[in-house]
């Protein structure tokens, strides 16, 4: 008997990478989004769900404990829930920005801001084909299009923005603590503590938005634009055909082991 | 409430001296260094050492200007605990000028106030109520035909520091609202180059008063103070972390309206508007006119009268969030936010429609000529 050791093939692909066949006759399986990204992913999806439910209950307390008050915890457990998905939600935050440095050319800082004049009009012609149906028009990237981009950049500035008005009020509690002395600047600036709590009510707001029209679009993608949206912010990455050209990638460029690669 | 036949406090005796011959008996005078020592924070174990700088100090001179103010500020100093000893500190340390506790008045009572500041240059303590106007050179507030602006430039000029008694002093409270018609500021607007201590309140509770004059003849010095310039020993805590009615707001109890069943069993006032989870004050704890009562214990929510600018940060004062301007007046931001999201979406499902009902017809345009078959371009929509 052989040891274990030398009978198992040699790992190729990282052991939290999806193991499918690379090469499907015209269809090669690309490499996009790394572990760390994914798994970001998918805590900010469980974190913002809790922390919109719980952050509206505080906000404006849709229902009440009658008797004792010594009986009941209801807001206090609230409470806790939001201060718990806000405290995961800020270290996968951390891990994002990690990422900007570290992860490959669709995950990494420059990708962040979709900015340049080509990348502008196919914003307009995304844009353009999302309202006439006109699939055909429409520019296709193997990563975000720059319009999606520009929506998940922003909603990145939006968290941070909630987490510094979070902080800001968590501090509250405990005057010249450590959330106050980091954050303790923010409510001189916009002018007083109730602005900040308005800020951060207001863009509570922009997480139901998002996400109806993100989850949308994401599937709309997969089904009807066949842009493997969904499946790559599950499984790493996608199939592309080589027949098809796309603004953000050549398949020729491709190299065999993508995720060693930082720059494609 | 004050020390009736009271002896005028002469210039090169003590307090202890003083208060001896005034015949207020020693147990009250420890009863209250004790009490001004815990409410400083120090502990009732340094009562003696507050006791012992008190006696020994000479006749402070005090002079209090009023502003423009609506004099709340006095009339709370007024209503202080302890009010034998705590009125009569006040009564002598206002003796010089005061205009709405002297006796003196018209030109008498700006010659006091000349004379003691002349004698008493870079020692006396100016406290000050009210704010200063600015338009209009100043002429919405002026006192024996000069603006306050003048009065108070002269007085600060000597002061060894300055107590900024109640909204206005510091930050200018209502006259300094939205539109601010006269230009209202507060002292420290004008006055740059003195310590400057903010009793923020409107009006603040009589004891923090006391406290800090205390604490002034104590050490020498002004209090400790947080980053609004109030002292830490009275403003170092939210309302609602002290609140009584917080254990109502942990269990999800709140008062929906004034004459609800939560309004009779004293429930939290947060969906009342209450501001006391912004708001820095001693109220709990302190209370106002002795320990009588306070505003979230009579059922009012707390309006936060001690934050800055809290006319025109608070309101309104009943509900939980600033309204949000150019939307009208009673729109809220969960109005506004939930209409939003449910735009987005109906958005969301008429261009699902549309899309479904695109691919249908698509779909069937592709099968008439060739059924079966994917053309290029459709497997080229990737």
């Amino acid at each position: 008997m052989t040891p274990a050791t030398e009978s198992r093939p040699r790992r190729e692909i990282p052991w939290f990478e999806a193991r499918v066949p690379r090469v499907h006759g015209d269809f090669t399986w690309v490499y996009l989004w790394g572990a760390p990204l994914r798994v970001m992913h998918w805590v900010s999806v469980f974190s913002i769900i809790t922390l919109v439910v719980t952050g509206l209950y505080i906000g404006q307390p849709y229902f009440m404990a009658g008797g004792e008050a010594s009986s009941h915890f209801l807001m206090g457990r609230f409470r806790f829930a939001h201060f718990l998905a806000a405290a995961i939600i800020v270290m996968a935050a951390i891990v994002r920005v990690y990422w900007l440095f570290v992860g490959n050319v669709y995950e990494r800082w420059p990708a962040l801001f979709p900015v340049t004049p080509r990348n502008l009009r196919n914003v307009w012609l995304v844009l353009k084909s999302y309202f006439t149906m006109r699939l055909e028009k429409q520019p296709h990237f193997v990563g975000h299009n720059p319009l999606a981009q520009l929506a998940y950049t922003t909603i990145y500035f939006v968290t941070a923005a909630m987490i510094v008005t979070g902080f800001s009020m968590y501090g509250q509690a405990a005057p010249g603590g450590f959330f106050d002395t980091i954050f303790g600047w923010l409510p001189p600036l916009v002018g007083g503590l109730q602005r900040v709590r308005l800020i951060h009510h207001t863009l509570l707001w922009v997480y139901p938005m998002f996400v109806l029209i993100h989850v949308y679009l994401a599937i709309r993608a997969d089904s009807v634009e066949h842009a493997g949206g969904v499946s790559s912010i599950l499984t790493g990455g996608r199939f592309v055909s080589s027949h098809d050209t796309f603004e953000d990638f050549n398949i020729h460029d491709q190299p065999s082991e993508p995720w060693k690669s930082k720059h494609h | 409430m004050f020390v009736r036949n009271a002896e005028p406090w002469m210039d090169g005796s003590s307090l202890g001296e003083h208060l001896e011959e005034t015949g207020v008996s020693r147990r009250s005078f420890l009863e209250f260094c004790t009490e001004m020592a815990v409410i400083l924070g120090l502990g009732s174990a340094a009562a003696p050492s507050v006791a012992k700088a008190l006696e020994s100090q000479a006749r402070p001179t005090v002079i209090w200007l009023e502003m423009q103010e609506c004099t709340g500020c006095v009339e709370s100093t007024l209503r202080t605990e302890a009010p034998t000893i705590g009125n009569l500190l006040l009564d002598v340390v206002s003796l010089d000028y005061s205009e709405t506790l002297m006796a003196a008045a018209g030109h008498a009572a700006e010659k006091a106030k000349a004379d003691a500041m002349a004698k008493n240059k870079g020692k006396y303590v100016l406290v000050v109520t009210g704010s200063v106007p600015t338009k209009e050179d100043g002429m919405y507030c002026t006192v024996a035909g000069r603006t306050i602006r003048q009065h108070l430039e002269e007085a600060a000029e000597g002061a060894a520091a300055i107590i900024a008694l109640g909204a206005c002093a510091h930050w200018g409270s209502v006259q300094a609202a939205r539109p601010n018609p006269t230009g209202a500021v507060g002292v420290r607007d004008i006055i740059k180059n003195k310590p400057i201590v903010n009793i923020a309140g409107c009006p603040p509770i009589g004891d923090v008063v006391t406290a800090t004059v205390v604490h002034f003849l104590t050490f020498g010095r002004l209090p400790a103070v947080d980053r609004e310039g109030r002292p830490l020993f009275a403003y170092g805590n939210r309302i609602h972390d002290q609140c009584s009615r917080r254990a109502h707001f942990d269990a999800g109890q709140y008062v929906e309206s004034f004459d609800d069943e939560g309004a009779r069993k004293g429930w939290c006032l947060y969906e009342m508007g209450c501001k006391g989870p912004a708001t820095y004050s001693p109220c709990p704890i302190v209370q106002w006119n002795q320990r009588t009562n306070w505003p979230i214990g009579a059922g009012h929510p707390c309006i936060g009268c001690t934050e800055p600018y809290f006319w025109d940060t608070m309101a309104p004062f009943y509900n939980r969030l600033p309204n949000v301007s150019g939307f009208g007046v009673e729109h809220r931001i969960d109005t506004i936010g939930a209409s939003l999201a449910v735009g987005a979406a109906a958005g969301v499902a008429a261009h699902a429609t549309m899309t479904v009902m695109h691919q249908i017809r698509r779909r069937k345009a592709h099968q008439t000529p060739d059924s079966g078959s994917t053309s290029g371009e459709e497997r080229n929509n990737g």
